[in-house]
């Protein structure tokens, strides 16, 4: 589904010219739930928002499906972007002077959707992340993990062909973040949503079936290739 | 993204910062209640205007007067005769719906002789018996009286007390005006000769007399004026300039003296036109107030751009086009200016009812001036403030549609 080569990405900062990515080759398929480990600073998340289509400025080949994502432009993206990917961020990102509901249905909205035709798709995601009831409550008012679960709800609203999530965990005690991860892997297997996430927390990657870890903008282990290897 | 649902987003953030919101407004408000008050106030006079001295639009028909005016002013020649008016009739018929000589019936500047002693006085002519005026001697004419011709005269009594001494002494004298020789019957107290609206106060004349017996003969069939009257929607001026001209040549007294026609309409044209011209001014004076509130409302949306930075990161990273989120800021800086300018009017029209009433009493004179809020006013203030949101809240949009999204959720 997703195929990436020789992607190089370079951030320019006055004179300096910061070699993020060295030549990463990645490939993702259907139904995967990949989790993207390395340090700060190591280029991971520059990676997933190449990968999400939030950044087109890479050189390299990105074939999503059989979109040529290195020769789109941005208004192109936007489309892609809304019709393909979720985001979950490690701050959960959620309108603060909206409802939950508000912030769940941006997606659809920005598709066109009328109001009162979403309303059922909203409170269906709500139940699926276990938050029945909360559609007329504010983010600010709830917990680290609820407000990660809106922005999870947020994320699958529109259907999307694969989640991208940002360090989820990463603003949560451990008992929630365990909540967080259970429900990206019934995701994962009962809806068959592929996901890629980056993590720090080793105990997170440990229950992903595929880990690629990044130093200094080179991937240095994928757990698929070894496993393929090992064959 | 629907319109609706842009308009339910730019709300809500503006309910967020009620008051900075309001106060950004303020200025547009001012400005445009400024235009509205002048507008309402210079469409009223003009329309007073109109009414009292135009042609009488108002009535569904429309008059006009022609003058003539002897060369000789002592001359007591006519200018118009009923021939005359039969030859107006014959050419203009189509265009003029009706043509009779207009009898001044109010004071009227003539010589009179009371007794042997003669005077140049000022008579007003009457048709029915005057209610109006104060009795001080003797009986007002009454309608039986004018209804057999009798010659009686009513005097007023500064005039009977300069002549006779008393009121009293007046009733029985006689005063001879014209060819015919009235007795005075009573004395009436003396009046202003201008009403309080500024128009002619019939009963300040010296003598009131019965209008049948003033113009009879020649007098009655002939006179120096005549009035038009037109159908609604007919050019009044235009065809009254033609009839004017038409009498300078074949008038049955063009070689004695002059017809002219005097376009009140014309007049009150450039009166409006200098209206106009100052409430230009005021306008003009008001559109640099929109200026500088314009000018707020770009800061405003300025630090709104700022301030919501993560929130356009998250529109654009759940899937909004840069075209979304420049249409939000937009939509918020024109729903901004249109909520000022709407209020604007409100408070624009009420200070316009408030200050007619005021401007009408301290002229005086029993002039009523109205404001007069037009839908034209009400349109060119929801137009100007959308124009002054659109052409200052553009900059701010782009900007925030120009936002990076990796720079924001970096």
């Amino acid at each position: 589904m997703i195929k990436l080569t020789n992607i190089n990405k370079y951030y320019r900062q006055g004179d300096h010219r910061f070699h993020v990515l060295h030549d990463i080759n990645l490939s993702v398929d259907q139904g995967e739930l990949v989790a993207i480990i390395g340090e700060s600073g190591s280029g991971k998340s520059t990676l997933i928002n190449i990968i999400g289509f939030l950044d087109d400025d890479f050189s390299g080949t990105y074939f999503y499906e059989d979109h040529p994502i290195h020769d789109y432009t941005r208004k192109q993206f936007s489309h892609l972007q809304n019709q393909n990917v979720g985001f979950v961020f490690q701050n959960f990102k959620l309108i603060r002077e909206a409802t939950v509901a508000e912030n769940v249905a941006l997606p659809l909205l920005y598709t066109g959707k009328r109001r009162r035709e979403i309303g059922d798709r909203v409170t269906a995601v709500l139940d699926q992340v276990g938050l029945h009831g909360y559609e007329d409550q504010l983010p600010q008012n709830m917990s680290g993990g609820q407000q990660q679960r809106v922005s999870i709800a947020r994320a699958i609203v529109g259907h999307p062909h694969f989640l991208i999530a940002d360090e989820p965990t990463g603003a949560l005690d451990t008992e929630t973040s365990q909540e967080i991860m259970n429900l990206f892997k019934r995701l994962n297997r009962d809806e068959g949503t592929t996901i890629i996430m980056v993590t720090h927390d080793p105990h997170v990657a440990a229950q992903c079936e595929r880990v690629v870890k990044i130093i200094d903008g080179r991937v240095v282990s994928d757990s698929l290739e070894v496993h393929h290897a090992d064959k | 993204m629907r319109i609706s649902e842009l308009l339910r987003t730019a709300l809500r953030s503006l309910r967020a910062n009620k008051k900075r919101s309001f106060l950004t407004i303020i200025g547009i408000m001012i400005g445009i209640a400024a235009v509205i008050t002048i507008l309402g106030i210079g469409d009223g006079i003009t329309q007073t205007m109109y009414d009292k001295f135009g042609n009488n639009a108002k009535q569904g028909q429309q008059t006009t007067e022609i003058y003539y005016m002897p060369d000789n002013e002592n001359s007591t020649v006519s200018g118009f005769n009923q021939q005359d008016m039969a030859n107006i009739d014959n050419q203009f018929g189509g265009e003029i719906r009706r043509v009779r000589i207009e009898h001044e019936t109010a004071n009227i500047n003539t010589r009179a002789d009371l007794g042997d002693v003669s005077k140049n006085v000022t008579v007003s002519l009457l048709r029915a018996a005057p209610t109006d005026v104060k009795l001080v001697a003797g009986h007002r004419l009454t309608a039986n009286e004018m209804a057999t011709g009798q010659a009686v005269a009513m005097m007023k009594s500064s005039l009977a007390r300069h002549q006779y001494g008393t009121a009293q002494n007046a009733l029985g004298t006689t005063v001879t005006v014209g060819a015919t020789t009235y007795q005075i019957v009573g004395v009436y107290q003396d009046q202003a000769e201008y009403s309080m609206d500024g128009g002619q106060n019939k009963f300040g004349a010296s003598f009131l007399l019965p209008k049948d017996l003033y113009y009879q003969g020649d007098t009655a069939s002939s006179g120096n004026t005549i009035k038009l009257t037109f159908d609604q929607g007919s050019n009044a001026g235009q065809i009254s300039k033609q009839v004017a001209k038409y009498l300078k040549k074949n008038g049955s007294a063009a070689n004695q003296g002059s017809y002219q026609y005097e376009d009140m309409e014309k007049e009150l044209k450039q009166f409006s036109s200098q209206m106009s011209i100052i409430t230009k001014f005021i306008s003009f004076i008001a559109a640099i107030s929109l200026f500088i509130a314009g000018i707020g409302v770009m800061n405003m949306m300025y630090i709104s751009v700022s301030e919501r930075t993560q929130e356009i990161g998250i529109r654009l990273a759940v899937g909004a086009t840069p075209f979304n989120i420049m249409m939000q800021f937009l939509v918020e800086a024109v729903a901004l200016t249109v909520t000022g300018g709407l209020l604007g009017f409100l408070g624009g029209a009420g200070l316009a009812h408030l200050i007619a009433p005021l401007l009408s009493s301290s002229i005086g004179g029993g002039i009523h001036i109205h404001a007069h809020i037009t839908m034209t006013a009400f349109l060119m203030a929801f137009g100007t403030s959308a124009a002054v949101g659109l052409i200052f809240g553009i900059l701010p949009a782009r900007q925030a549609a120009n936002k990076n999204l990796i720079d924001i959720l970096r």
